[in-house]
């Protein structure tokens, strides 16, 4: 059953709460060995579950009323544990809520647990958690993406029908993508920073996870508010998404790649690209041909701007208010040793580029540069909104692919985000959905809209995916 | 980048990377800076550094307490304390 | 260079001052928790001034109005955009592991102060937060931190190297004082670290071109430690010059026990803020309209408020310009002249209450002497209750004790003794028992007149009207 069929039966009292939060958490159990989750809230799932019950009639309306959900645990929740995936806060509970959970909670959704991440929502394949790789749902031995990697196995391996996830380069879309399921990056300051883990504060946004735009749409309805907490959130007029998806947005011009090949896409995925474009001919639409060599270069921008904010997000950790401490004879060797024990590799080695990139004498070179390389990609993306609506183009290089996987290029992993990432500079949003198989591995492809085109972006997926089933193949 | 970088940038960032694992820890931070070095082929006058995507202005609130004092969870989760404060180690000025 | 009594064995002192301003407001800089002095610790510690994950700053414009206020009471340019930066560095005070503050737009720049006839320009001020307080002394190896004091604002005003001299230093932290203190956007207390001084001191030949290098004095806490460590640090690198080495470019520390500079312990590698804008934080654009609504709410500046004190009460610019140098003095003064007369209320302040103060080290707020209070005394000055020199001693028991003026008059019998009677009662037995002296002051001798003044003043224990006195010995002698 999907997201909307849940809920109708839940609306129409075919199901309790307590029914479907009980079946997910019995499925997290069985499933187990994805390692999807780092925490499960067992007890504190069912008593919510029952609570929602009983008070059944405040919940019918809500837009999330009775569903279970996963948050990734970069997501601050009250009294409950919150880890990022690091040792650094193994045991780390807030006192604080974070607003999209917040939000969730106020929707009516049922937290049962809080899913695997990269630590510090940094890496494309979920293999830097502390708490160890997650596996993906349609082959165990391949990784199911990142940094939302357990957020999107979940809803992949049907645990939960909705998620939450974060997007700095592709989070969202790159792991919704190889998962085979729908995930959304809003516009950068949609939905609130309040008690979501920093990773790169400038591009860092929470978005939906799902098994297709509908649900998305829902979810969506819930994060999304404005937050005077968040100095960054945009002040605007709350949309319905989920009303916006019965609305006729008529035939769009759609930008799509020239010269796609050089871009080292693979042969499946460029395939799956074609088909769905006939989709788009078929539903209407049109294309126009978008250079997109510029953006390629945001990926240089995007490894000093991300690392540069980390650094500085990540000085914070430091063993002396909260977290990991480390045993130290002096205050000196505590910083080294708590830092050095706390951040696994992949973290301390973007601490180190983002404190070298910042430093006197590098500032020009590196920092300010790159924020340049950011205001060409946004203008180039202005360029293409005043010609196109949407812009299509893959999510991912490829598909799966094996843990530790070795390869001869050295920044293969950070070239996973090439297609993502100039979204995230731009703050523009972006949406991934399932558009083909091949060795029985699911492919993404992605819309990029204009600034608060959320609206459009669910209302064409949706279109797409009433006349496709990608979305609806399970493993 | 040489070790004596890699110190400073260590010490900077308060880390610690064993002596023998160095080099190749400056190896990893070169390959990257390889690929950021292809920054430098573009052309960038025309453009001004941008910070933050939406660019908003003048985001404030209005000088009102909102009492949330969290004094015993504070200490009492945090890795030494006393009755009053967060303890470490002597601070050497 | 034009006269120039500031050389010290020939060398030229160019001194330039970094002011840290605690700003008064009701919440923190970026956080709602209350901005409080000498609260219990730790107790004032918001999730954002602890640094926790995830949780975001958002900016107090209160603190914003405060900082217009400093720009246009020093004739400064008010920024049309300021950007906050964040400054890196770890310390355990420090709960982010970086400083939110301003390093390229700052609230304010190029502004000028006049420290007696001479421009002093302030290069910027910019708005930042303060950090918290560690504390070494109550563990044998360990510190603590307090966070009560993290996230306070902070206004940071920065001198351009124009003075030239320990005094003039003082002279224009006193100056900074007053402008703050009159704004009322800081209660100035240095010995509570609401105004905290840094002090870059240099050495150079008078004909030189360029400034001599530089040192960075820090924590220095109180006027006078002001005028110490900046002479000291002088003495100092004219020693070092002259005996043919460099001063180095550091950070010193300024101890007051020893009066003394010392190098803060060199660190292996040199510290590298890594600034960069706060991704947090929205560049604020200060609109005319907001500086206008400053401008109109603005307090009574120093030369204001002397100018008004020599209209309204008829003051002379000398005694007007004492009484304006503090505020809270100026403030003293308008309370206490509501009911008592302004000439002697500004003769008493000026005289004897600075005296007191002067010699006690302490402020007019820190003392035990009300407005209300003093102005009973004066009051009673000028009904001829109590002679001037027995207000003498009821104001020294109102510093002691503060007690009510009324009644340390009434309970010790100090009331002046006016009454013609009276005092002739006294005077004729006064007369009679020294008989030869009258007899004296007859033949001419009229320099024992004081002595029968005298006489009378200790048979009433001072308490006698000295004009009424003089009256009657007068009339009964001749």
């Amino acid at each position: 059953m999907n997201f909307q069929e849940i809920r109708n039966n839940f609306r129409d009292k075919k199901v309790s709460a307590k029914e479907l939060t009980e079946e997910s958490l019995k499925k997290a159990k069985d499933k187990s060995d994805l390692n999807a989750f780092i925490s499960h809230f067992e007890e504190y799932a069912l008593e919510r579950a029952s609570y929602i019950d009983t008070n059944f009639d405040q919940y019918i309306d809500k837009p999330l009323g009775g569903i279970p959900i996963a948050h990734k645990d970069i997501f601050c929740t009250d009294g409950r544990k919150t880890t990022c995936a690091s040792k650094m806060l193994e045991n780390f509970v807030p006192p604080y809520e974070s607003t999209v959970t917040k939000n969730c909670n106020n929707a009516g959704s049922i937290m049962i647990g809080k899913t695997n991440m990269d630590e510090f929502a940094m890496g494309s394949s979920n293999e830097t958690s502390f708490f160890g790789p997650v596996k993906n749902p349609w082959d165990d031995s391949l990784v199911p993406g990142g940094s939302s990697g357990g957020s999107a196995a979940c809803v992949a391996a049907d645990i939960t029908t909705i998620s939450t996830g974060t997007d700095t380069g592709g989070s969202i879309r790159q792991p919704a993508a190889l998962c085979g399921i729908t995930g959304l990056k809003p516009t950068y300051g949609l939905v609130s920073r309040w008690g979501m883990i920093a990773f790169c504060s400038s591009m860092d946004q929470a978005g939906p996870i799902a098994r297709d735009a509908f649900a998305c749409s829902a979810l969506l309805n819930a994060m999304a508010s404005y937050d005077d907490k968040d100095s960054t959130c945009s002040k605007r007029e709350s949309v319905d998404y989920e009303k916006g998806l019965s609305k006729d947005f008529g035939k769009l011009k759609i930008g799509v790649l020239k010269g796609v090949e050089n871009l080292g896409i693979s042969e499946e995925v460029l395939k799956a690209y074609e088909s769905s474009k006939k989709i788009l001919e078929q539903l209407g639409h049109s294309f126009v041909e978008l250079d997109f060599t510029e953006l390629s270069s945001g990926i240089c921008s995007y490894y000093v701007i991300a690392p540069a904010e980390c650094s500085s997000n990540l000085s914070r950790f430091d063993g002396i208010k909260y977290g990991y401490r480390s045993e130290a004879k002096n205050l000196s060797e505590l910083y080294l040793k708590t830092r050095a024990e706390g951040f696994g590799d992949e973290v301390q080695k973007r601490i180190l580029i983002g404190s070298y990139v910042l430093s006197a004498g590098f500032y020009d070179a590196y920092y300010r540069k790159a924020q340049k390389v950011r205001r060409m990609i946004k203008s180039k993306f202005d360029e293409f909104f005043m010609d196109v609506d949407l812009v299509f183009l893959p999510t991912t290089l490829d598909q799966a692919f094996e843990m530790n996987r070795e390869s001869s290029d050295p920044n293969r992993m950070y070239k996973e985000d090439l297609l993502t990432i100039p979204a995230n500079l731009a703050g523009l949003p972006a949406m991934s959905l399932p558009n083909g198989f091949s060795k029985n591995l699911p492919i993404g492809v992605q819309f990029v809209g204009n600034y608060f085109s959320e609206e459009l972006l669910l209302n064409t997926a949706h279109k797409m995916q009433e006349v496709t089933d990608w979305h609806k193949m399970t493993p | 980048m040489n070790k004596i970088e890699l110190k400073n940038l260590l010490f900077l960032s308060r880390l610690r990377v064993n002596e023998e694992d160095q080099d190749k820890t400056i190896e990893k931070l070169q390959n990257t800076f390889e690929m950021i070095d292809q920054m430098n082929d573009l052309d960038l006058d025309k453009f001004e550094p941008l910070n933050n995507p939406l660019e908003l202005t003048n985001v404030s609130r209005s000088d009102k307490e909102k009492n949330r004092n969290k004094k015993e969870e504070f200490l009492e989760k945090s890795p030494k304390s006393d009755e009053d404060y967060f303890v470490v180690p002597k601070i050497v000025e | 260079m034009a006269q120039n009594d500031t050389l010290i064995n020939g060398w030229q002192p160019v001194i330039g001052l970094e002011i840290h301003v605690q700003l008064q407001t009701n919440t923190k800089l970026f956080s709602p928790a209350k901005n409080q002095f000498g609260e219990e610790a730790n107790t004032l510690v918001d999730l954002i001034d602890m640094g926790l994950p995830g949780v975001l700053p958002v900016l107090n414009d209160g603190a914003v109005k405060q900082g217009i206020a400093f720009g246009l009471a020093t004739n400064a340019e008010i920024a049309k955009t300021m950007v906050f930066d964040r400054k890196n560095y770890f310390y355990p005070d420090l709960p982010k592991g970086y400083q939110i503050t301003q390093l390229h737009y700052p609230i304010v720049k190029n502004g000028v102060v006049d420290v007696e006839g001479k421009q002093v320009r302030i290069h910027q001020a910019h708005l930042e937060e303060d950090a918290g307080k560690s504390m070494h002394d109550i563990y044998d190896s360990e510190s603590v931190v307090d966070l009560n004091r993290s996230g306070v604002p902070l206004l940071e005003i920065v001198s351009e190297p124009d003075i030239r001299s320990a005094q003039e230093a003082v002279k224009y932290l006193k100056k900074i004082h007053q402008i703050i203190t009159y704004l009322d956007i800081s209660d100035g207390d240095m010995s509570q670290g609401s105004m905290r001084c840094d002090a870059n001191v240099s050495i150079m030949q008078p004909d030189d071109k360029e400034f001599g290098i530089r040192a960075e004095i820090k924590n220095i806490n109180s006027f006078r430690f002001v005028e110490k460590a900046i002479n000291f640090e002088i003495k100092r690198q004219i020693k070092v010059l002259e005996s043919g080495d460099k001063v180095e470019q550091e950070t010193r520390l300024y101890d007051s026990i020893k009066d003394e500079t010392r190098s803060m312990r060199t660190k292996e590698f040199a510290n590298d803020y890594r600034y960069f804008p706060c991704p947090d934080l929205v560049p604020y654009e200060i609109s005319k309209d907001l500086v206008k609504k400053v401008n109109d709410n603005l307090s009574e500046l120093p030369e204001e408020k002397q100018k008004r004190l020599m209209e309204t009460h008829n003051l002379n610019e000398y005694d007007a310009g004492v009484l304006c140098a503090d505020k809270s003095t100026a403030d003293f003064f308008e309370e206490v002249v509501k009911e008592a007369d302004a000439e002697l209320t500004a003769k008493w302040i000026i005289g004897d209450l600075n005296a007191l103060l002067n010699k006690n080290d302490i402020s007019l707020k820190e003392s035990k002497v009300e407005a209300a209070n003093f102005s009973k005394l004066i009051q009673n000055i000028s009904d001829n209750t109590i002679s001037g020199k027995i207000a003498k001693d009821v104001l020294d028991e109102v510093w002691q004790s503060g007690e009510d003026v009324a009644k340390i008059i009434e309970g010790q019998g100090m009331q002046q003794i006016s009454d013609e009677g009276e005092l002739e009662k006294i005077i004729d037995k006064i007369l009679a028992e020294n008989t030869s002296q009258v007899e004296a002051y007859k033949s001419g001798k009229e320099k024992l007149f004081g002595f029968f003044v005298g006489q009378v003043m200790k048979a009433t224990q001072g308490k006698a009207n000295p004009g009424l006195v003089n009256q009657l010995l007068k009339k009964k002698l001749n």
